[in-house]
């Protein structure tokens, strides 16, 4: 076992991990933070993706001791003083959600994608998402929402 | 506008789900830990079937952490007892239908890769895990089949002594020797193969279940659309249950599509092993878990028949199809492929005469079960693929082949050769709407200019209907007005992502006129509300109709109150926004107000609604491909669908529905297969790695339009199910634009033998004038 620190959605916390022990574990686990899910064993679904240090990753595909003195942005990190994130706006405008059990890897994903990228193309945007899976929407919100969100964000109108 | 309409039915509002969702604020089943909670795993079979000559598990036993072992030869002794067929399906001898007995863990033998044999609890994942990697199973390994036409074969491996035959059930509809005689005279007749491929629901959210048993009650919180139907087969299961001694709880539900519909082997497995331990036991499946043994999709194999006369009119149709039901089928696996696929099968045409031979096959494979559209998909990809080969064979546009056997607005009510009755439909006028919206007409110049690019271009269409209620047409709402300030609505349909909860606020807001954040939906408690839950396409009409009927009849018992309140005669008490007022005056009190002086500060109103028939929701949807000649690879470039689900609540979740859907039949047309080993019997597609789910870069600019001007006639709101319509629709869609491809590319009705999924390698051997083997035995 051993102590950890790093920075989660701006906070330091400390936390006991097994050296197996991966970081969706962590969150999910002893940082209840069960905003993040787990949705396959292969690392295919993207579910689980959070942001370390400001990337998109598959958190079911990083050791928790990877994730030492780094910062890791969780769903329950995008919104900030009660003032929902752009991405979380359009995702709920867009309707680019239904069951809602990928959404937060797909809004994971989209927000490095905006950091990286403020006016992506429709094919960035799906090249983006190419490693997140959605059963419900057949993503056609899904990339409607993200555009949405890059206009909110560039400062134009949504 | 005033703001009661804007929120109010039929207008385009966000959906109260949401807020949380996008928090990652969601509760589902996995999210929930109580103290104390201890974790469950399954040791599956490495065999697709075998004696099982011992189960060793004392070394597992003897490891960190491991709390209990539980056998198969545990829960029998204990008396659990196996998930039963219902009664009223036969073999052909006449029998009662027949299968293995579903147990939750298996005994003496195994039937297929998956199957559970023994479960070890212990305090945390890792040591569950590494304890049931060290039980030690020893198999003696015996020939298994994992495909219905060869289960068929003489000499096939016998799943179950009690169906040498390896037949579970089979029926037979309408009238054979009229039909062969409607054949033998008939100026056209085409003959397919086809094969439905077996698919996985593949919910985001794997099954997930939380039991704990304290104070003599046994609570399952669990990723269900029938916390009811779960709650009754576990009585059924396991002795000493009562339906009062049982909670079935279900949060939030990440995706269902029908594959959460009944009881899994699995669920009974975690409450017996929390009866026992005492201490809340979860089990969350993983993704292979799911794949290995929750309900598959389809897997119809089908040799299908039309006759037509030299107009072009439909004489009969004639299927012999095998389902292939895995080794321990469900009523449900039965009952989709027997009866409810067969009920739609003659669609929204209309055609005299039928003759079905239709037979559940025993395999070595997991069991098929629901999955969005359940078995109307199968029937309706038969009927159009007919269609379309019968145009071809008569050069005929297949859509004035298809609007020739329409059944006319002066039919209804129709009965279709099945028995079945359709209230309403309007269904050449959907079809012209269709033909304009894809531009019909106009194909042949993008035909050119895609040749002009080297692409091989196809057109599709699908005009169809579908059954949805579940034949589960009544519904209980229970309205509680709070001194709080909410309007409370509970129901036992059940969310799993299909936006139902806004649906029912928007039809509340309708009645009470509060704003809609004042209106919440409690769903999936058995403490609370029971019934048949969400499945086939029910809920909106059925629960829907029943809130607005407790919304109606709270406000009359409303106005009794306030006029008691307010000493004013009952008559004379006027609603409007959540207020009473007395007529003429400027005395009056408010919804919630009221509430608190009441018994319990709450007003309580139940109410019911019944739909009188199934909804008979229908479409067109017509597809465009274009074909790579050089690698065979699919790209769709237009889809275009007319709809007609009645009258519409929620016009942006009906969209997400439609769309969503569709997304789901093409992968049924284009990727998605499971597969089996010819040999071992081994599942090939046990990951997103190896099974194909529609990624972001499929299609995704839909044309979708409604027609609301046919409203149900059979329910109060108007509505037809919206939720497997589009998945039913775009599969025969997608296939016949492809079909069509490659049939113009000179492969002329050769084209006709391509099988789904139409990957990039099957078009392109087809292409090549390879075909494969024949599909049918």
């Amino acid at each position: 076992m051993t102590r950890i620190q790093l920075t989660v959605n701006g906070r330091s916390v400390q936390a006991d991990a097994e050296p197996a022990t991966l970081l969706v574990e962590l969150l999910r686990g002893p940082l209840a933070l069960t905003g993040t899910h787990v949705g396959c064993d292969t690392s295919q679904c993207g579910a689980c993706t959070v942001l370390l240090d400001g990337d998109a990753v598959k958190s079911c595909s990083v050791l928790a001791v990877q994730a030492a003195g780094r910062r890791v942005t969780t769903v329950e990190g995008l919104a900030k003083d009660g003032t929902l994130h752009p991405v979380q706006e359009a995702f709920i405008a867009c309707h680019g959600l239904q069951c809602g059990f990928c959404t937060p890897g797909m809004m994971m994903t989209a927000t490095c994608l905006l950091q990286h990228n403020p006016r992506p193309s429709e094919g960035e945007i799906v090249h983006a998402l190419e490693g997140n899976l959605c059963r419900c929407t057949g993503y056609v919100n899904i990339v409607a929402a993200v555009q949405q969100a890059a206009r909110v964000m560039s400062g134009e109108a949504a | 506008m005033t703001a009661a309409l804007r929120f109010g039915s039929g207008q385009a509002v966000r959906r109260v789900e949401d807020p949380a969702l996008v928090q990652g604020l969601g509760k589902f089943t996995d999210d929930v830990a109580p103290d104390g909670q201890v974790f469950l795993r399954f040791v599956r079979s490495s065999m697709a079937h075998a004696k099982l000559l011992a189960v060793d598990t004392d070394a597992a036993r003897a490891m960190p952490g491991v709390l209990a072992i539980y056998t198969g030869a545990d829960l029998l002794a204990a008396g659990v007892k196996p998930i039963a067929i219902a009664p009223g399906f036969k073999r052909p001898d006449g029998q009662a239908a027949t299968a293995p007995p579903k147990r939750a863990l298996a005994v003496d033998l195994v039937r297929f890769v998956g199957e559970a044999i023994a479960m070890v609890v212990a305090e945390t994942r890792e040591a569950a895990r590494a304890a049931a990697d060290a039980v030690m199973v020893d198999y003696e390994a015996l020939p298994s089949v994992s495909d219905a036409p060869s289960a068929l074969q003489p000499g096939a491996p016998v799943v179950w002594p009690a169906a040498p035959d390896n037949i579970a059930a089979e029926m037979r509809h309408g009238d054979a020797a009229a039909a062969a005689a409607a054949f033998a005279g008939a100026a056209h007749t085409v003959s397919l193969p086809l094969v439905n491929q077996r698919l996985a629901a593949s919910p985001m959210e794997p099954r997930s279940v939380l039991a704990s048993f304290a104070d003599g009650r046994l609570t399952l919180r669990m990723s269900s659309q029938m916390p009811t139907g779960v709650r009754t087969s576990l009585v059924d299961a396991i002795p000493g249950l009562t339906p009062e001694s049982v909670r079935v709880l279900v949060g939030d539900v990440g995706g269902g599509f029908g594959m959460k519909t009944g009881i899994y082997t699995e669920d009974i497995a975690v409450a017996y092993a929390a009866l026992q331990i005492g201490r809340p036991v979860k089990w969350q499946a993983e993704r292979v878990e799911d794949f290995l043994t929750a309900a598959a999709g389809r897997d119809l194999v089908s040799q299908a028949e039309m006759a037509l006369d030299a107009s072009g009119k439909v004489l009969a149709l004639r299927v012999r199809s095998l389902a292939n039901v895995g080794a321990y089928p469900t009523t449900t696996s039965i009952v989709l492929q027997l009866l409810i696929g067969p009920w739609v099968l003659t669609s929204i045409y209309d055609i005299p005469l039928i003759a079905l031979h239709l037979t559940s096959v025993l395999t070595n494979c997991a069991a098929t079960g629901a999955y969005r559209g359940a078995g109307r998909p199968e029937s309706i990809y038969i009927v159009e693929r007919l269609f379309d080969a019968a145009a071809r064979e008569m050069k005929l546009d297949p859509a004035e082949l298809r609007r020739r056997n329409m059944i006319r607005p002066d039919q209804f009510p129709y009965q279709n050769p099945m028995g079945q009755v359709y209230d309403c439909g309007q269904f050449e006028k959907l079809l012209d709407q269709g033909l304009a919206l894809a531009d019909w007409n106009g194909f042949a110049a993008r035909r050119e200019a895609s040749k002009a690019r080297g692409l091989l271009r196809g057109r599709g269409i699908a005009t169809f209907l579908e059954w949805t209620g579940g034949n589960a047409l009544e519904e209980n709402v229970q309205v509680q007005v709070t001194a709080d300030g909410f309007v409370e609505l509970t129901s036992a349909t059940m969310a799993m992502g299909q936006g139902i909860a806004t649906s029912y606020v928007q039809l509340a807001h309708d009645v009470f006129g509060v704003p809609i954040e004042k209106i919440r939906v409690l769903q999936g408690d058995t403490d609370r509300a029971n019934g048949f839950g969400s499945a086939g396409s029910r809920s909106l009409f059925t629960g829907g109709a029943a809130v607005r009927v407790a919304s109606e009849r709270t406000v009359e018992q409303g106005k009794q109150l306030a006029a008691d309140a307010l000493e004013a005669p009952a008559t004379d008490i006027e609603y409007s926004a959540g207020r009473f007022s007395v007529a003429g005056t400027d005395l009056g009190i408010g919804l919630f107000e009221l509430a608190g002086r009441q018994a319990g500060a709450r007003i309580v109103v139940d109410g019911s609604a019944k739909a009188g028939a199934p909804s008979w929701p229908n479409g067109c949807h017509v597809c465009e491909v274009e074909v790579d000649p050089a690698t065979g690879a699919t790209e769709i470039v237009a889809y275009a669908s007319v709809n007609d689900i009645g009258r519409i609540v929620s016009p942006t979740i009906v969209r997400g529905q439609i769309e969503g859907g569709a997304v789901q039949g093409i992968g049924q047309a284009l990727c998605e297969r499971v597969a089996y080993d010819a040999e071992s019997g081994q599942l090939l597609s046990a990951s997103f790695m190896d099974y194909a789910l529609p990624h972001a870069d499929g299609f995704r600019a839909f044309k979708t339009t409604f027609d609301e001007s046919v409203p149900c006639l059979t329910n109060s709101l108007g509505a037809k199910g919206v939720g497997e319509l589009g998945t039913i629709g775009a599969t025969p869609a997608v296939v016949n634009a492809v079909v069509d491809a490659l049939a113009h590319a000179g492969l002329g009705r050769d084209a006709e033998k391509v099988q789904m999924p139409l990957t990039g390698e099957v078009v392109w051997r087809a292409l090549q004038r390879d075909f494969g083997a024949p599909v049918f035995g």
